[in-house]
């Protein structure tokens, strides 16, 4: 019975996976992070994803304070923060938001300032939307483990 | 701060293999053997972004390379700084708030003159262009692939051998020269060379490499162990900067420049090493300017053998010239050069007839060094472009003609001055150098254009126009090997491709007046390098086409076995996929193969014999990554060996062939 939950979980996370390659949310390089994983460092995808929300929120909140100062100019700095998020949202795979990324460079390359707003509204969006789909996937990921970890000695 | 170093390194100031042996990563180098080669490369990675900077060590770890990460760009300086020789390459994000990456690339490429491989999400032309004009060896776009890394060992060997071949220039010239260069130098240059020979020993599966490595590397730590290091902070660098502007760099010698620099403790050696290395990095920049205007680098070929210059002595440059290794336009940088030094005693009467006389031998240069000559008054007036040209054509293709070998050093006496002087005047300012040369080419390219249509015949315009670099060598190749049955095999190969006119404009024989026609921008361009580049427009990266400048120039010298010409050559397409590449080398070697004439007539045989074996493997190294690739350059290399055999013998008639020919066709293009 234990087998089978695990069962259920395995195909649980991959028609979560599905989804998520499916809207776009994700794409190959989150395939490559899975499997970078191996016996060396077991916990690999959640470790750099970990770190990937953490940094992203420092982003996401410097970008916000940027775009909300009063007499907002300096565009260059935002450009520098946007492509960092833009090399660790690709890094991990992060389609969607990687895209929300670049159209808000290209807004804020040309200092438009409503633009960039809008642009970082969706970007917030979609930022939650992956941590909330990403942890959920790993809950699942978890919960598959553990029950495949009751049932491994119980065969050999 | 964040400075993890995922496995322990020794640090042995050295090679690659020095530290392999007695790295942690590496059990026994009895055991490992050198099969596994890029496993235990050691990587820096820099990056601020640490979700990056994770993966990417991940990805590394895969790879089994040896990865230290950092995630400032300071910080990693200064760990590059303390332990120099650790490290292999260097792979730097583009943008860190603490230090621009750029900066950290320049750094380095001074400082301990690493691969840097640059890596950001900005994947614009723009930014690309940037960090590869800043000396990055490559720039790889986020997401950074595993497959990527894997890669990266490639740099680091082909700098390695890069540099190797440098010093075998000046070490085969000069045994004890390498000594006398500064430190940084004696160490880099021995390391280079006992990586590549690991390298090599590898292929050839020897048994007892370990053992000579060993040797070799206690020697060069007793040699090089001596002497002090001198850390090139910021404010020295810029106080060398600066004392070289003062100076000009083609007036720029070590000793002038300590003098104006005025630190205690800094030694000339100190300077002269970190001369040669600004020269070099200027050398890439250069390399960069001059691809994003479309054409090949005229400043590679004045700036490269400075390089070398900067450690040799008069017999080395009449043995250089005269090997055809040096462009000749490039002898007259060098003749600026060593007027100015000090050291080399060479405004003495002994050697500026040597230099003539090098030139001399090597005739078929000098129409290219008249090409310069004129050619540069091109781009002043830009109002009359074709008048002039021609007349400026004409008047050097006369002196071509009506001036026999007597009377060349006259006309060489007042050539090498303007030249002189022209290069000079290009190069006059150094930090605008990129963009004088940038601005230049492009109209040069203009200009270029129309003075051809003018003395082209309109049919032939189309295609002589994209190959107009590469004609001159192949012409004057076939007008020197006109009766052997080789040359057209030649033509042969270049009637297959997709550039037909080659055999169309040698066989109607007025391919010498295309010869100067060209020059006045091909001549710029140190020969050899100048085709590849030319002929693929976008597909080499410019670490690569700068590296291919080396090789085949390096070839000139080495050319008395004609097996060794071709397989140095055949580094190149190894770095290049296209077809249009292997045109590309082809004419680089046969412009080797021109230089070869004078270089058996003069006699210097002695020089250089001691390459063949390396470069013999050189050859099966390269295009082994991609095998499809290889199968094909091992048939040309058949096809062709034949021709070089034929050059060589036929070299001795060659010249006055040449000359017999270059006056009808001037002539009866000239009618026309």
């Amino acid at each position: 019975m234990l087998g089978l939950g695990a069962d259920r979980l395995w195909a649980d996370m991959n028609r979560l996976l599905a989804l998520l390659f499916h809207q776009g949310v994700l794409d190959e390089q989150f395939v490559q992070l899975q499997q970078l994983q191996d016996e060396s460092s077991p916990n690999f995808v959640c470790e750099v994803v970990t770190i990937y929300f953490h940094e992203s929120e420092k982003l996401l909140k410097n970008l916000r304070g940027l775009l909300m100062e009063r007499e907002f100019s300096d565009y260059k700095k935002m450009g520098i923060h946007l492509n960092q998020f833009m090399g660790s949202s690709s890094s991990i795979g992060a389609k969607r938001v990687r895209n929300v990324c670049v159209a808000f460079r290209a807004a804020s390359e040309q200092n438009n300032r409503a633009g960039c707003l809008r642009a970082l509204e969706l970007l917030e969006h979609e930022y939650c939307y992956l941590k909330n789909k990403l942890h959920e996937l790993f809950h699942i990921e978890q919960q598959r483990l553990l029950a495949a970890g009751v049932r491994y000695p119980m065969q050999n | 701060m964040r400075v993890a170093q995922s496995s322990v390194t020794t640090c042995v100031a050295g090679s690659y293999s020095s530290c392999k042996a007695s790295g942690a990563s590496a059990s026994d180098p009895e055991v490992m053997g050198y099969e596994q080669f890029p496993a235990g490369l050691r990587v820096l990675v820099v990056d601020d972004d640490v979700t990056c900077l994770r993966i990417i060590e991940q990805m590394l770890h895969r790879c089994r390379y040896d990865v230290t990460t950092c995630s400032e760009a300071t910080v990693a300086l200064n760990l590059l700084r303390e332990r120099k020789g650790c490290f292999d390459v260097v792979l730097s994000d583009v943008h860190m708030p603490d230090m621009d990456g750029y900066k950290l690339l320049e750094r380095v490429g001074l400082e301990m003159d690493l691969p840097v491989i640059m890596m950001s999400a900005d994947g614009r032309t723009s930014a690309v262009m940037k960090g590869i004009k800043h000396g990055a060896c490559d720039y790889l776009i986020k997401p950074i692939r595993e497959e990527e890394l894997k890669n990266i060992w490639q740099h680091v060997l082909r700098k390695k051998w890069n540099e190797n071949k440098e010093l075998e220039h000046s070490g085969s010239l000069e045994e004890n020269d390498r000594h006398k260069r500064g430190n940084d130098d004696a160490e880099y240059a021995s390391s280079a060379n006992e990586g590549a020979e690991g390298i090599l020993k590898a292929q050839k599966k020897r048994s007892n490499a370990k053992d000579e490595d060993d040797g070799e590397l206690e020697n060069d730590d007793l040699s090089t162990s001596k002497k002090p290091r001198v850390v090139w902070s910021v404010e020295l660098h810029q106080q060398f900067v600066s004392a070289v502007n003062q100076l000009g760099l083609d007036k720029a010698v070590p000793k002038r420049i300590l003098e104006l620099m005025n630190v205690p403790g800094l030694t000339r050696e100190n300077v002269a090493s970190h001369l040669q290395k600004f020269r070099l990095y200027l050398k890439r920049l250069s390399g960069v300017a001059q691809q994003q205007s479309g054409v090949s680098n005229t400043i590679c070929g004045p700036v490269d053998p400075n390089v070398k210059l900067g450690s040799l002595g008069q017999f080395d440059i009449q043995a250089l010239a005269a090997s055809g290794q040096i462009p000749p336009q490039t002898l007259a940088a060098l003749h600026a050069e060593l007027l100015g030094r000090p050291t080399g005693n060479l405004m003495s009467g002994m050697d500026q007839p040597a230099l003539l006389q090098a030139l001399l031998q090597g005739s078929k240069h000098i129409p290219i060094e008249h090409g310069v000559a004129y050619g540069q008054p091109l781009v002043k007036c830009q109002s009359d472009i074709s008048k002039h040209f021609q007349q400026s054509k004409v008047s050097s293709v006369v002196e071509d003609i009506s001036s026999g070998f007597g009377a060349w050093p006259s006309n060489n006496l007042s050539t090498v001055g303007p030249s002189n002087n022209l290069v000079g005047l290009s190069a006059q300012n150094t930090n605008m150098l990129m963009d004088i040369w940038q601005q230049q080419q492009q109209r040069q390219q203009q200009q270029e254009s129309q003075p051809q249509s003018m003395l082209s015949e309109p049919g032939c315009l189309i295609n002589v126009q994209p190959s107009c670099l590469v004609v001159p060598s192949q012409s004057s190749a076939s007008l020197q090997a006109g009766d052997s049955p080789a040359s057209v095999s030649q033509n042969g190969h270049f009637n297959r491709s997709s550039v037909i006119d080659y055999s169309l404009v040698s066989s109607r024989s007025n391919g010498s007046s295309l010869n100067i026609a060209q020059f006045p921008n091909g001549g710029l361009n140190t020969t050899a390098g100048v085709p590849g580049g030319y002929l693929t427009p976008g597909s080499i990266s410019s670490p690569s086409s700068s590296c291919s400048v080396n090789a085949n120039n390096n070839m000139g010298q080495q050319g008395q076995s004609s097996t060794i010409t071709f397989s140095a050559g055949r580094q190149l397409p190894g770095f290049a996929p296209n077809r249009h590449d292997i045109q590309g080398s082809y004419t680089g070697k046969t412009v080797e193969m021109v230089d070869q004439g004078p270089f058996r007539n003069l006699g210097f045989v002695g020089k250089g014999t001691c390459f063949p074996s390396r470069f013999a493997v050189d050859e099966f190294e390269s295009p082994m990554s991609n095998l499809g690739h290889g199968k094909l350059y091992v048939d040309n290399n058949r096809v062709k060996l034949e021709p070089n055999v034929d050059l060589m013998e036929n070299t001795k008639v060659g010249i006055p062939i040449l000359h017999r020919f270059s006056s009808n066709d001037v002539t009866s293009v000239f009618t026309e």
